[in-house]
């Protein structure tokens, strides 16, 4: 293995290590002995299989919003409203699937509902790249500012149209069973929808390292103005990967509704956006690498529910962002930590041969 | 012997990837012209600066008469009288003049009144005519530089180093520019001129320092050497330069004919000003002129980057005046742009994934929907070996290359596309002199195969040893279409001077 | 009535202001603070902890703005000196800010039976100017923090053209070698605007705790300091349109607040007057042309090209 990738490798796990270190002191305040709470929560990620197949489902709507971001950060766009483009998945994934429920066998509902979400986020995706090719609009703070829209509409919806036939609650009826994804692992609530996203960050590999779209994509991204002396139509572009990108996002509302929660309701996943962004940055925007991260801050999601639950300790959810902040940062520092050592390392080379 | 006013001993500078400066040792005394001569990459800008402060040498030491100093920063080197007119211009064009001279030399609450009246005076002293309160993105290019010059006197300067400053100058506004430099060491100071141009070299200089990969190899008093050892110091061989064989009047056919084309943006003064002209299959034609006169625009225009306000492009007969870069591309078209980092290529990309940029819609790539790797591997080696590429093969990424190497990239794959008429904007631009030699071998070999070749190019000697028939552009306008034979150096200074050289003839 | 409206409206602008007019200053000198709503958020949790603890709002203050510097230290930091992307390490932060806020909220003050609150900045008139017909309720009936905003526009504008340090601010943003050229630290120009950046963002922050909700709550932010960073970049990157953007957005967050308590449900959904400021910035950033913006925004600088 050369140095380079002995680097990355031992980088990013300092840096993991580092980021957890450090949210452990913060463990310290509440009077908690962090070893011991982490000890026990990795013990029963892997001794229990429900536990363990716990951070898989967590994981997959992640690597959803994390190849969303990524995908069109390749393009050099930032898309920062994966969350509202999930949100608009899940609207249109419960209304679909309430309509079609016991009308018509699982097989085919689930095929429509995971079309018609993967449309609806790649409508709400492509308008925004629309305002951004025709507009010049700054898609970062449109982007940004959609998802506050989407989740207005959304609690609008839920408190009107979609609401549950009861009329109590902001939320929506149970599917039957008829309309859930199935399990993919007897004993956990890991379902098929975690293939799926397997499944969809080969595929976003395959179209951006081995296809001609793809090619362009990263032209654009890397730099558009040769792009398009070279005949590359950037805008045209730029629609392109905010739109499967925002599809990407809307899976998300597919697997979450469909697989996981069954039903819409306010507050649920209200993190899984920015968490995209984070493991997006984490993997360094490669697809593969994105899985991998993804099952890693699934794992942070589900150690710090864990440690919510252990008997006698009051941790709150709020340590999963703090682990999840930390774990950025020194993961971003790792960045810098490598390409200085990388010029140290060209340096001395070159002094080596001076010096023979 | 008396002490020099400046003196490197032993500096040396290590970069990531590369040595500029090795064991670098010379003096500059006062009142005199000190020319530093060496091809693109010699490390000429570098050595300078280490001694302005921009940059910290690894090794060696610097003394000012004879007490080693320390230089850390630029506001050390110009407490110590250095200042340095860089190559790019550092100056902010959305600022005023006077705000780009004032910036870091005051303190507290400005008083602009005040600063430009300072300003004004300065400017007069020196004869310099400068208005300035305009902006600086406005100006002329070699008002600019006036400007920059300006700067560095405000901060009453006794050691002037200045990087390349004729290179954007006509013939005649470098005459002048000597004339300053003259006058300005005859007050006792000293200028260091950083070039890569003989002839400005035996024109002015008093000693010279040639630099070849980040070494002296040679010291001289200027009156002591000639063109020929110069040059031989500067690449270190001998070269051949290529074979010139222009036969003249075969049967030629039109290939390119461009009529009454106009680019001009609302009230603006026009980017291009009705030009005609016509280009023949397996001629050079040639475009001089000091950059920035419409040159870029008139090839964005033939290439389809920049649509024409009026008038008609055709190529052999076919009007593709609407044609989209795509099609242009389709049609033959290869562009080798003046800004290869922006325009030409993505450094990010391997060598194949560059020579297949222009390429990508086309089917020859594909292979059941996925690209063809294989095949791009082989176009791209082949490539490397024609164009003789110091490359460590396909998959290296072009940013690797040095700036010789990538040119040759690029040039691979627009003359490859580029099967009818290949438009060419200062493609020997920083390159050294093999680099140089190579691509002219490359320009003259393609002319033999009858492709009409557009050549834009700001380097005189290269105009002439290639070219069939040379126009001179000045603001957008053709100041007259000429056969090469016709016009020298005085000549065409005048027109890219903007003066038609039949008023003067008639003086 | 409409009156108290625009008084509102004055109001809610002021962290907006103080956001935009710290986000301008740093922008012109190359930096986009996309750590500004952790900024915010950091502020506003300080503020409360530090009024809350220590009975005096003063204290707060301070401590928001020492909360909103910390993190603009982090932030400077890594993306100036370790030059890494400033839009990663932004939403690294801001992450890491709520987690932080939200834990520590708990550390400290453990599960509450009912929401803590403190008493926020009342609102000081200033004799005779406030009795001034129309205006001088609305300009000059505020609290102390809208005060000190209403100071700060000309200081900033003054600052940045028509001093020296505005000068090398602004070269550094359109063109860095030009200041380098100078001997002036390039690096050290825009750590410094991005640190002014976070004391003032931290400030921002206090205002919604400290200085008008009365209590602390983990979406208390809510965006609002990304509308501050709209706010820059639809201003034009100057403070006159800094001032312009924040009145418009200010004006409609008053609206909004104002129909959600007069129940305009009936005409219009809540959900959409909620949704009013964030529709609001799209529509704008869409039909804005025309931009200023420095050169060299958002690009790290080297010496080694």
């Amino acid at each position: 293995m050369d140095a380079k990738s002995r680097d990355l490798i031992i980088t990013n796990l300092l840096a993991i290590s580092a980021g957890l270190v450090l949210s452990g002191f913060a463990l310290i305040f509440l009077g908690v002995d962090p070893i011991a709470v982490f000890g026990n929560a990795l013990k029963t990620i892997f001794t229990d299989k429900y536990t363990l197949g716990d951070v898989f489902l967590k994981a997959t709507p992640l690597i959803f919003t994390a190849l969303a971001f990524a995908f069109t950060f390749k393009a050099n766009l930032f898309n920062i409203g994966a969350q509202g483009q999930f949100y608009m998945g899940a609207i249109v994934a419960i209304a679909v699937s309430l309509k079609l429920d016991g009308l018509i066998p699982t097989g085919l509902l689930l095929a429509v509902v995971c079309l018609l979400t993967f449309i609806a986020g790649g409508l709400v995706g492509g308008l925004i790249g629309f305002l951004k090719a025709r507009f010049n609009a700054n898609e970062f703070l449109v982007s940004m500012m959609s998802t506050y829209v989407v989740l207005a509409l959304m609690n609008y919806l839920l408190r009107t149209f979609l609401k549950e036939s009861k009329g109590e609650y902001p939320q929506t009826d149970a599917l039957t069973r008829a309309a859930w994804i199935p399990t993919l692992v007897g004993g956990t609530r890991l379902h098929m929808g975690f293939v799926l996203a397997v499944l969809a960050a080969v595929g976003v590999w395959v179209l951006l390292y081995k296809t001609p779209l793809g090619y362009r994509i990263r032209a654009v991204g890397s730099n558009a103005q040769a792009a398009e002396m070279s005949g590359i139509n950037s805008k045209r572009i730029y629609i392109t990967a905010f739109f499967i990108s925002g599809a990407l996002a809307g899976l998300a509302g597919f697997t979450e509704v469909n697989g996981v929660q069954h039903m819409l309701i306010q507050g649920f996943n209200t993190g899984i956006g920015s968490a995209g962004l984070g493991i997006a940055i984490l993997a360094n925007a490669n697809p593969i690498g994105i899985i991998f991260a993804s099952i890693l801050f699934g794992a942070l999601n589900v150690i710090g529910n864990l440690m919510g639950r252990m008997p006698g300790i009051n941790i709150p959810s709020s340590i999963i962002e703090l682990m999840q902040g930390c774990v950025m940062i020194f993961v971003i520092i790792s960045y810098y930590a490598r390409s200085y050592m990388d010029n140290r390392r060209e340096k001395s080379k070159l002094k080596k041969v001076e010096e023979s | 012997m008396s002490v020099p006013f400046f003196e490197l001993q032993g500096i040396s500078k290590y970069f990531a990837r590369v040595i500029a400066n090795k064991d670098i040792s010379f003096s500059i005394r006062r009142g005199e012209v000190l020319a530093l001569l060496g091809e693109n990459g010699a490390g000429k800008s570098t050595i300078m600066k280490i001694l302005y402060g921009l940059y910290k040498a690894d090794e060696g030491r610097i003394l000012m008469d004879g007490k080693e100093q320390k230089i850390t920063s630029p506001k050390d080197a110009m407490k110590l009288g250095v200042s340095m007119i860089q190559q790019h211009f550092s100056l902010v064009p959305a600022h005023t003049v006077t705000e780009n001279i004032i910036l870091g030399n005051v303190r507290g609450k400005i008083d602009y009144k005040k600063c430009e009246e300072e300003v004004e005076q300065l400017a007069k002293m020196y004869g310099f005519d400068i208005p300035v309160r305009a902006n600086v993105g406005e100006l002329d290019i070699g008002v600019q530089q006036k400007a920059e010059i300006l700067k560095a006197l405000y901060l009453k300067a006794n050691l002037l180093i200045m990087d390349e400053p004729t290179a954007v100058l006509t013939p005649q506004e470098s005459d002048k520019l000597m004339e300053f430099i003259k006058n300005f060491t005859a007050q006792g100071n000293s200028v260091v001129f950083i070039t890569h141009k003989l002839k400005e070299v035996m024109e002015v200089a008093d000693r010279v320092i040639v630099m070849r990969n980040g070494r002296v190899c040679g010291d001289l008093k200027a009156e002591d050497t000639n063109d020929i050892e110069l040059s031989r110091l500067m690449i270190g061989k001998d070269l051949v330069q290529p074979e010139r064989n222009f036969d003249s009047a075969k049967e030629r056919t039109v290939c390119l004919s461009v009529k009454n084309v106009t680019v001009q943006h609302k009230k603006e003064s026009p980017l291009i000003n009705n030009i005609s002209f016509d280009i023949y299959q397996g001629e050079v034609f040639g475009i001089a002129g000091v950059s920035g006169n419409g040159q870029e625009e008139l090839c964005q225009v033939i290439c389809g980057a920049l649509e024409a306000g009026s008038g008609t492009i055709c190529l052999k007969g076919k009007d593709i005046t609407k044609d989209s870069i795509k099609d242009r591309i389709a049609h033959g078209i290869g562009y080798v742009p003046v800004n290869r980092h922006r325009d030409g290529m993505i450094s990010n990309m391997t060598l194949a994934e560059n020579m297949m940029l222009k390429t990508s819609y086309d089917r020859q790539w594909l292979k059941g929907g996925l690209i063809n790797e294989n095949k791009l591997a082989g176009y791209a080696k082949q490539a490397i070996d024609d164009y003789q590429i110091k490359a460590p093969g396909p998959d290296a990424e072009v940013k690797g290359l040095s700036g010789g190497n990538q040119q040759k990239v690029i040039l691979a794959r627009e003359v490859d596309i580029g099967k009818e008429l290949l438009i060419l904007n200062q493609p020997t631009r920083g390159l050294d002199l093999g680099a140089i030699n190579h691509i002219h071998t490359i320009i003259l070999r393609e002319r033999m195969k009858g492709k009409a070749i557009l050549l834009v190019s700001t380097e005189l000697s290269e105009i002439f040893r290639l070219c069939d028939r040379i126009a001179v552009m000045y603001k957008g306008s053709f100041m007259g279409i000429y056969k090469s034979e016709e016009l020298n150096t005085e000549r065409i200074g005048l027109l890219m001077a903007g003066y038609s050289y039949d008023k003067e003839a008639a003086n | 009535m409409i009156i108290n409206l625009l008084n509102r409206a004055l109001l809610m602008s002021t962290p907006l202001l103080f956001g935009a007019l710290a986000e301008v200053v740093a922008e012109r000198s190359g930096m986009m603070v996309t750590a500004i709503e952790g900024i915010f958020l950091v502020g506003a949790w300080g503020g409360f902890v530090g009024s809350y603890l220590t009975g005096s709002t003063t204290v707060g203050i301070l401590m928001a703005m020492c909360s909103g510097l910390v993190v603009a230290c982090i932030y400077g930091g890594i993306t100036i000196f370790m030059k890494q992307h400033q839009v990663v390490t932004g939403t690294a932060l801001n992450i890491l800010a709520a987690g932080f806020c939200t834990y520590f909220q708990r550390v400290i003050f453990g599960v509450p039976t009912s929401p803590l609150k403190i008493t926020p900045l009342a609102n000081l008139p200033i004799p005779f100017l406030s009795g001034i017909p129309v205006i001088g309720p609305v300009i000059f009936n505020q609290n102390i923090l809208t005060y000190i905003v209403y100071l700060l526009i000309p200081a900033v504008y003054f600052m940045l053209y028509r001093t020296s340090i505005g000068l090398t601010i602004r070269s550094t943003g359109e063109n860095p070698e030009a200041v380098d050229v100078a001997g002036i630290s390039v690096n050290k120009i825009r750590f410094m605007t991005v640190l002014l950046a976070g004391i003032m963002g931290g400030l921002a922050g206090s205002f919604y705790s400290v200085g008008y909700l009365g209590m602390f709550t983990s979406n208390i932010i809510g965006g609002r300091g990304w509308i501050a960073f709209a706010i820059c970049f639809l201003g034009n990157w100057n403070p006159r349109g800094a001032v312009i953007g924040t009145l418009v957005f200010g004006f409609a967050e008053a609206i909004s607040i104002y129909m959600q308590t007069i129940g305009g449900g009936e005409y219009f959904p809540n959900e959409f007057f909620i949704a009013l400021p964030y529709i609001l910035t799209i529509v704008l950033t869409v039909s804005r042309k025309n931009f200023n913006v420095p050169a060299k925004l958002g690009i790290p600088y080297s010496k080694e090209n």
